[in-house]
Parts: structure tokens; sequence; C-alpha cells
């Protein structure tokens, strides 16, 4: 039956295209599994199974060099000059746009790291199941316990077996104050503005499809983002579509450039963004200009770092993690990257006191109430992430 | 002299060789993985490397959605604009190279110096310039607010995309123009003038029949880069609502867990490309045929 | 008719001068934008040489990355070029020579990379290393096989246009004189084919120097990075004018090569009592090209 359909569908999109029968000649499937996805929630937190061993304890740090797989702009350049010259060794940087193009690289072996920054509880239990981590020795990391207490033993990897928190941050709407009355985003449903189509061609979505399809619940007011109903998914690809039809929206993640260069109004992003966006203002131009919303429904995240299993410097790396985890290295790599530590010895007030934040920014902090009340994003069973993709081919695909 | 004809094979194996394992091999490739299975875990692609246990089912997926689904949009999308966009180049790129095949004069080396340089000039360099003059503060946009013409020419317009598709791939389709024009045979024309033709006559029905094959040969030259193209997409829009055929495998390849619907997308694009190509064969076969009679 | 004719000659110089503006102006523009004295890539801030070689960290000069893009575009382009020249040359001269079904089979292996989009090679060999040849790492070695997958064909179309004016006249001369087939290949045929050789050189090379899909497709992050996949990478957003910079080096590089082609290839038929010089060397690679 399948095959059938395939032949005909296949002589009317090729126009009666001949396609030798021979290779039609037979049907037959050969699934491969591999393991199973092992998914904590806030819920039932997971111990994550346990591959492989971590580093002996007391071993001396290699030289060489240290390759990390990181985001753009994710880390901050001095700080990793620093890193180089107290340890002595080089660091090269290869950068990721979406989790699930690294996942599949790291798997198909494109991408080798020594240390991975920014991946997210999203992408963890693939990564565990594809046993592309190593457990982590904490004797290496004693500014562990900087961490702020909820993420030192958080819900995807209970004792952080595999994973140190690095970053916390939320998802709202960054816009620029001289062109969008911020009033839009008090009186009514704030999420509206991102269907405004008074903002056509102005506009951008993350390039992300869990936090976008989000974007289309929340504005229609569901709050489940880890749901497997195809109704309530259905009727996201519909808003999300509407969305693209009224606003003609951008697809990246690029925002913390688009913005403070004057290309864009409005983004729905993550706060983190905004505040990174801060160093992208041409000179001359206010803060003032850059705007948050910080809507009340909304995902809260944390990301974290990790070493492979095929890391070639793994001490090195162990290192790495715990010299982001020092106060002053977390706080200096904040006034690049703009994203708030996950560290309980830098508070929303310590930032705030650094002055590199303007007043009119601090609504995209993430105090620890606002982080506990978010929603969080989390793995999805492989049935459901197809679900969830096929939405997301719908609205790319214009 | 008894060893020596196996010169040839010889010579033709390595080139042969290589094409065959980096050419032939990865298109059985492409189809092992369109009609492969799908990781349960990863959704990642397993490729069926056994042709008699082929699995249809994602490319029936795929195709379902050419037919009446959201791709449905990409594929007619990515047809106006390649049309949209050759119709334009036609446009600029005949008189052109007609001009430098007939009238350039003493000015030929010169022109034709000229009308190369953009040949030569890295095709991302020259999207990089339109990007600047594009941008809201960019030249071109100021320029065109004296006439108080206000508008985002990057924010995802299908225009943008097709002017850039022209800019882009016009300069492959001046000088194979400009190679058939410059071999024809014009005392025909000049015979038709005789005859008492107009000279748009002339052009018509003597000049235009005779370049036909070279037209074609231009057309299909700048055609099939620009279905499978996705760069100029991405540069000057970026905006699903150009999405085009190139910008989907690029994402289901590089982008997603998905990449056995890039793979079914890089087979329906080559099928794509070979009807248009049979028509060129055919019509450049007819074209040979009306020459001997 | 005298009118038709003078209003014709009018309006196509229009068009033609026209073009050559529309297609270069904009180029010169960026080019331009490079000496900007501001960060901006659109507004123009006063003359200086800061993004190419004043700034400290940022300029051309200065910026590791970029260089290190610039070392790997070069690198790439060379080693492709000494490689699928010579396998170029010799495909195009044993399938010259090729008769019957095997002449057939190898003139359609070597005539379907022509018309196939980039994307299409890209995709499938980035399917094929990392399924299929896993021992071919992506980076520097996959891009590598791509590209001269993708060139071959070109230096067989060059060649061959190069064989069939050369005609077989010579060698048969030199084989009546009691060369063997391999001599008169090695002294009589070899020669001639100079022309050919050095705009396959010029061709491929700037070819690969400005490839991006295949390269991208086969590239495994900043390790590999080739000036024109940074120039995509950092259209959008912030880049400085040091991008400008970037791309007028790479544009610079093609016409150097070019033009040492150019005169290499004049020069050559001076010596060999061709006329043309210039404008028939111009053709040489142009015609090769289309």
């Amino acid at each position: 039956m399948l095959r059938r359909d395939f032949l005909r569908n296949l002589v009317i999109t090729t126009g009666g295209l001949v396609v030798a029968p021979s290779i039609l000649s037979a049907c037959g499937t050969s699934a491969t599994s591999t393991g199973e996805l092992v998914i904590g929630t806030p819920t039932s937190p997971t111990k994550l199974p346990t591959n492989g061993e971590a580093i002996a304890d007391g071993l001396a740090e290699e030289k060489g060099t240290l390759e990390i797989l990181n985001w753009a702009d994710y880390t901050n350049p001095e700080v990793i000059a620093d890193f180089e010259k107290l340890f002595g060794v080089t660091v090269k940087t290869s950068i990721y746009d979406t989790e699930e193009a690294a996942v599949a690289k790291l798997r198909n072996g494109t991408l080798k790291p020594d240390l991975i920054i920014g991946m997210t509880d999203t992408a963890l239990a693939r990564l565990v199941a594809a046993d592309l981590l190593q457990p982590l020795n904490k004797s290496y990391i004693p500014h562990f316990s900087n961490l702020i207490d909820g993420l030192q033993s958080p819900y995807y990897d209970v004792d952080s077996q595999y994973t140190v928190a690095h970053v916390i941050y939320a998802n709202g709407i960054a816009y620029r104050t001289d062109r969008i009355d911020s009033s839009v985003f008090t009186s009514g449903n704030g999420y509206d503005a991102m269907w405004d189509s008074a903002h056509k061609g102005k506009l951008a979505v993350l390039d992300s499809y869990r936090d976008t399809i989000s974007l289309a619940m929340f504005q229609a007011g569901n709050n489940d983002v880890n749901t497997i109903d195809a109704d309530i998914l259905s009727a996201a690809q519909e808003n999300l579509i509407r969305l693209r039809d009224s606003t003609n929206p951008k697809v990246d993640i690029l925002s913390y450039q688009e913005l403070p260069a004057g290309n864009r109004d409005i983004a729905f992003t993550w706060s983190g963004d905004i505040l990174t966006a801060l160093g992208y203002l041409p000179e001359g131009v206010s803060p003032e200009v850059l705007g948050f919303w910080y809507p009340e429904q909304t995902i809260t995240a944390n990301d974290f770092l990790c070493v492979p299993k095929e890391s070639k410097v793994p001490v090195l790396a162990h290192k790495f993690i715990d010299y982001l985890l020092d106060t002053d290295v977390a706080l200096k790599n904040q006034t690049y990257v703009g994203y708030q530590p996950a560290l309980s010895t830098i508070t929303v007030d310590t930032l705030l006191s650094s002055g590199t934040i303007p007043e009119s920014l601090k609504d995209s902090l993430v105090t620890p109430e606002k982080y506990d009340s978010g929603q969080r994003l989390v793995s999805l069973s492989p049935d459901a992430d197809a679900l969830w993709l096929d939405v997301w081919a719908a609205f790319t695909a214009g | 002299m008894k060893r020596s004809p196996r010169i040839w094979p010889a010579l033709a194996a390595p080139g042969a060789t290589w094409l065959l394992a980096l050419f032939g091999i990865p298109f059985y490739a492409v189809a092992c993985v369109a009609f492969g299975t799908i990781d349960p875990i990863f959704r990642d692609a397993i490729p069926q490397w056994n042709p008699l246990a082929w699995d249809f089912g994602q490319a029936n997926e795929v195709l379902q959605s050419a037919i009446s689904g959201p791709l449905q949009g990409v594929f007619l999308r990515t047809i106006v604009y390649v049309i949209a966009a050759m119709i334009i180049s036609f446009a600029v790129g005949f008189p052109v190279a007609y001009f430098l095949a007939r009238h350039a004069g003493k000015h030929k080396l010169l022109l034709l110096t000229l009308v190369i340089v953009p040949f030569w000039v890295n095709y991302l360099m020259r999207m990089l310039a339109w990007v600047n003059l594009l941008s809201p503060s960019g030249l071109f946009s100021r320029f065109m607010g004296i006439f108080g013409i206000h508008y985002n020419w990057l924010d995802g317009s299908p225009i943008t995309v097709i002017f850039g598709l022209v800019y882009g791939y016009v300069p492959f389709l001046i000088l194979p123009m400009y190679a058939t024009l410059e071999r024809l045979d014009w005392r025909l024309v000049e015979a038709a003038r005789d005859l008492g033709a107009t000279s748009r006559q002339a052009f018509r029905l003597v000049t235009v029949p005779m370049a036909q094959a070279g037209m074609a040969a231009a057309a299909i030259l700048i055609a099939l880069p620009m279905f499978g193209d996705y760069y100029t997409n991405d540069l000057l829009s970026r905006s699903p609502r150009t999405e085009m055929l190139g910008n989907q495998i690029d994402f289901y390849i590089n982008n997603s867990q998905q990449p056995q619907r890039g793979a079914v997308l890089v087979m329906m694009l080559s099928a794509l490309l070979l009807v248009a190509l049979s028509w060129y064969l055919r019509s450049t076969a007819r074209y040979a045929k009306e020459r001997v009679k | 008719m005298n009118t038709m004719t003078r209003r014709r000659i009018s309006f196509l110089p229009v068009i033609i001068w026209g073009y050559i503006t529309w297609s270069l102006v904009p180029v010169i523009i960026a080019v331009a934008y490079s000496f900007n004295d501001g960060r901006s890539r659109t507004v123009w801030q006063g003359f200086s040489l800061r993004w190419w070689i004043g700034d400290p960290n940022a300029s051309v000069f200065h910026d590791a990355s970029m260089r290190h893009a610039i070392f790997n575009s070069l690198i790439l382009a060379v080693t492709t070029v000494a490689i699928v020249v010579p396998i170029g040359i010799s495909l195009a001269v044993g399938a010259h020579r090729l008769r019957g079904r095997s002449a057939t089979a190898v003139q359609g292996l070597t005539s379907i990379p022509l018309i196939t989009p980039e994307i299409v090679v890209g995709a499938a060999l980035l399917l094929t290393f990392t399924r299929l040849f896993t021992g071919i790492p992506l980076g520097f070695p996959a891009q590598l096989l791509g590209n001269v997958t993708f060139s071959i064909s070109a230096v067989v179309v060059i060649v061959r246009a190069r064989l069939v004016s050369i005609g077989s006249g010579f060698e048969e001369a030199a084989r009546d004189l009691g060369a063997t087939r391999f001599q008169a290949l090695r002294y009589v045929l070899m020669p001639m084919l100079w022309p050919s050789v050095m705009a396959s050189l010029v061709v491929v090379f700037a070819t690969v120097i400005d490839d991006f899909v295949i390269t991208s497709f086969l590239s495994s992050g900043v390790e590999s990075e080739t000036v024109p996949l940074r120039i995509y990478s950092s259209v959008k957003g912030g880049a400085t004018p040091a991008l400008n910079a970037l791309a007028t080096l790479l544009v610079l590089t093609s016409f150097t090569v070019l033009i040492c082609g150019l005169f290499g290839l004049s020069l050559w038929r001076k010596r060999h009592g061709d006329k043309g010089g210039l404008r028939a060397a111009l053709s040489d690679i142009t015609q090769a090209d289309a």
C-alpha cells in the first residue's frame, strides 16, 4: 500500500519521470535501537545511569590544547585568555547553532571537543543515551559549592553526575524602547505583541523549536510546554503560522546583535541575550534603547557544562569547569556574555551594583523566586519529539 | 606497440575511479539514507545499504508534504523564484551579451574585461556588498529614502531574494550567451535584412532561432545552481516566508536530526533537474535535426 | 532604417554601461568601507587602516581567526589544484582516445558533475563521509576530497577543448618518425597542452578558494573555517569592517592568480608565435569557465 502511494506521489511530483521499478521491488524495515532515554522532570527527578568511570583523583592537568564546543559569543575571550595564561595551554572553540545539530555531529564524530558549554536539559537524555559524556570527578571542582542550591543536584541529573550548571535565564521578549511602547506588554496579554503585524519584518523568534513552539502555547494561555497532546500541538502550529503570516519573522539566534544594530525592533529570545546586546550597541547609542519584557508565564532554564567521554584532556576540562565557577571569573565572564552565572555568590544585587547592567534592564534578571516559578523544558520521548519537529517543519517551510 | 593501446584506459582510470567512488557512490548513499530507517531514540537516519530492504515510509511522507502539505509552498516558491530570476537575468544579460558580440567595436577588450570581473569576485563578497547597501542604514536604503521610499529590504521580501539571485547569477549567463552570439553567422541576419525583413523581424526570425540552443544552455547553466541555492536567501532574507528548497535541504541535512528527509529532498531536487535537463537535451536534439534539414 | 540602427546603438551602450556599474559599484563600495574609521559597515566615518592593520585585536592582520581562515583557504586551494590538475589532464587525454561503450561511460561520469548543483554534491558527500567512508574525517580531508571531486570535470572540459583544437596530426607525425606512443605523448602532446594546464590551474584555484557550499557542508567547525565560510557566518549581525577587508583580500587573491595566469598564457602564445596575446588568453580562460 505504502509502496503504491509512494509510486503515485513520485509520478505526480516528477511529472511522470521514470524510475527503475527494480529499486521498488521490496519493502522491509530494520530498526536499530540503542538503549533507553532516561528523562528527569521537576516532579520526578532522575539519577542518570552511570556509563564508565570518572577520572582518578589527584591527576596533574594535561598540557596542549583544550577544544571547547560553545555557542557563539558565549564565553568572554579575556576569560579564556586568562585561563590559557594560568595553565600554559591553548584553547580552541567550535561553535554550534542548535542543540540538535550539535548532538548529531557529536554522534557522528564530526565534532570531538574536550568540553561542552551551554547544552540544556532538552539534549541531556540523548547525550547520555549515546554514551557521549563521562561522569565528573568533583574533587577537581572545589568551587562546585558556589552553585545555587537548587542546581547542585538538579532534577535532570541528580547529584550532578555528568553536568555542572553554568548560567540561568528566562525566555521573554526583547525590544527597542525607542520604537515600541512598553505599555503593550503591561496592558492585556503581553505575548500578543509578537503577533502584531505592525512589527512586520522587524521581528524575530528563536531558531530553537522547543522555545518558539512554547511561545505559541503561552500566547494561547497554555502552560504545558512538554505536552505530547497532538491537539495542543496542532493548535500551537496554527498559532505559529498566524504569527508567521502577520509578522514575517526572522528565525535565528542573532537578536543580541540585530536589536542593538537597529535592524529589528522586537524579538522573542533568552533573557541573557538582552544583556549580551549591550556590548553590541553602536558607539553613542544609549543602553536605554534596549528593553526586556519578562512574562509571568514563561520558561526558566539553566544550561550546563559537561565533558565528553572522548575528551583528550579530561583533567584540563575539569579545571576549566572549576575556573568558570570561581566568583571573580564568573563576574568577568558575565560582563561580556550577559547571561547570569548560576552561582549563589552572584546575586541580582551583585550584578546591579557592579554597574554593568542599566536600571532599565533590571527586569531581565532572574531572581531565585522567578527562577522557581517558571516552566521547564524537559527532554521528550522520541515519539513526542517527532510531533514537535513536525510542527516546526510546517512553520519553517513558510 | 603491443601493449600501448592500454595506455588510454590507464590514463583515464584514476580520474574515473575517483569520480565513481566520490560521485557515484555518494548518490547511492543518499538513496540509502532516504530509504533507510530512523533510529527510535535519536531520530537520526540509519542508512539501509541493501536496496531490497528499502523502506519508503519517510520518502512517502515527504512527497505527501510536497503535494499537499507544508512543502508544497516551498516547491512552488522555488520554481517561481527561479523562473522570475531567469527571465530578469535574460532581460539584463541578453542585451549585454548582444552588444558585446556585435557592437562593442574598439572598446571590446575593455568591456569584455569589465563584464568578466564580477565572475571572479567571490559570490559571498557580492552578497556582502548588497547586505551592507540594503540594511536600513545602508547607502541604498538611504538613497531610496530621498524619494520617500522607506522599506526594509532585508525583512524577508521575495523581491530582494529574486533580485539577489539575478545579481548573483547573471554573470554566469552573460558569458555563455556572449560565446554563442559571437559564433553566430551574422551574414544570415544581413541576408534577411536584404530580403526585406525589418530589424525586429530579422531578430525574431533569424537571430533568436540561431541562438536558441545557446540560450537554452545558458538558462540551464544558471537554473541548476539557483534551484539548489540557499545562501543567497539566507543572507538576504532568512525568513520562513521566502524559504526555498535549498534552505530546506540545508536545514534537514545540517541542522536537524532528520537527515533522511534532507536525503529525500536531495533526490527530489535531482529528479526535478533531470526533468529540466531532459527538456534541454530534447530541444537541442530537435534543433540539431532542424539544422540538418 | 538609419534611425532604427542609431536608436539601437544608442540604447545598447546604456544597458551595458548600466550593467557594468550595477555589477561593480556595490563591490567597490564594500571594498571602500573596509577603510572606514568607525565600526559600521554602512555609515562612513572617515578613512583609516584600522580594520586592515591598525586595530591590535580586530583587524585582519591581527585577528587570529581571520588569519586562520585565510591560511585554510590557501592550503585548500593549493592542495586541490595539485591533486586535481594531474588527475584531470590524464583523464581528459585518456578519455579523448577511448572508443565505444567505455568512452560513453567516462563521458557521462565526467559531465554529470558539471550539471549537478553543489548542494547535491555537498549533501551526498556529507552523508557518505559520516555514514559510509567514516575513516575520512570532516574538516580539511573531506573538504579536499569534495573540492577535487567537484573540480575534475572542469579540468577535463578545459583540456579536452585544447585536445580537439590540437588534433591528432602532430602525434601521428611523431609516431611516423619512430616515437613510441608514450614518447609522442610526453614530448609532443604535453608541451602543446600547456595553455590548458595553465587555464585549469587558474580556474580550479579560483573556484576552490571561492567555494562555499561543499566546503561548508564538509567543514568541522572553526578548525576548518575558510574565508567564504567566515564571510557567510559574519555577514549577519554586528561584524566590523574587518570583514570587508577580509573579503577584499579574497577577491585580490583571485585576481592576482587570474592576472598571473593571463600573462603566463599570453607569454606562452607570444613565444610560440600565436597571435592574439592578452585577448586570446582571456578567451582561453573565459571559454573554459563557461
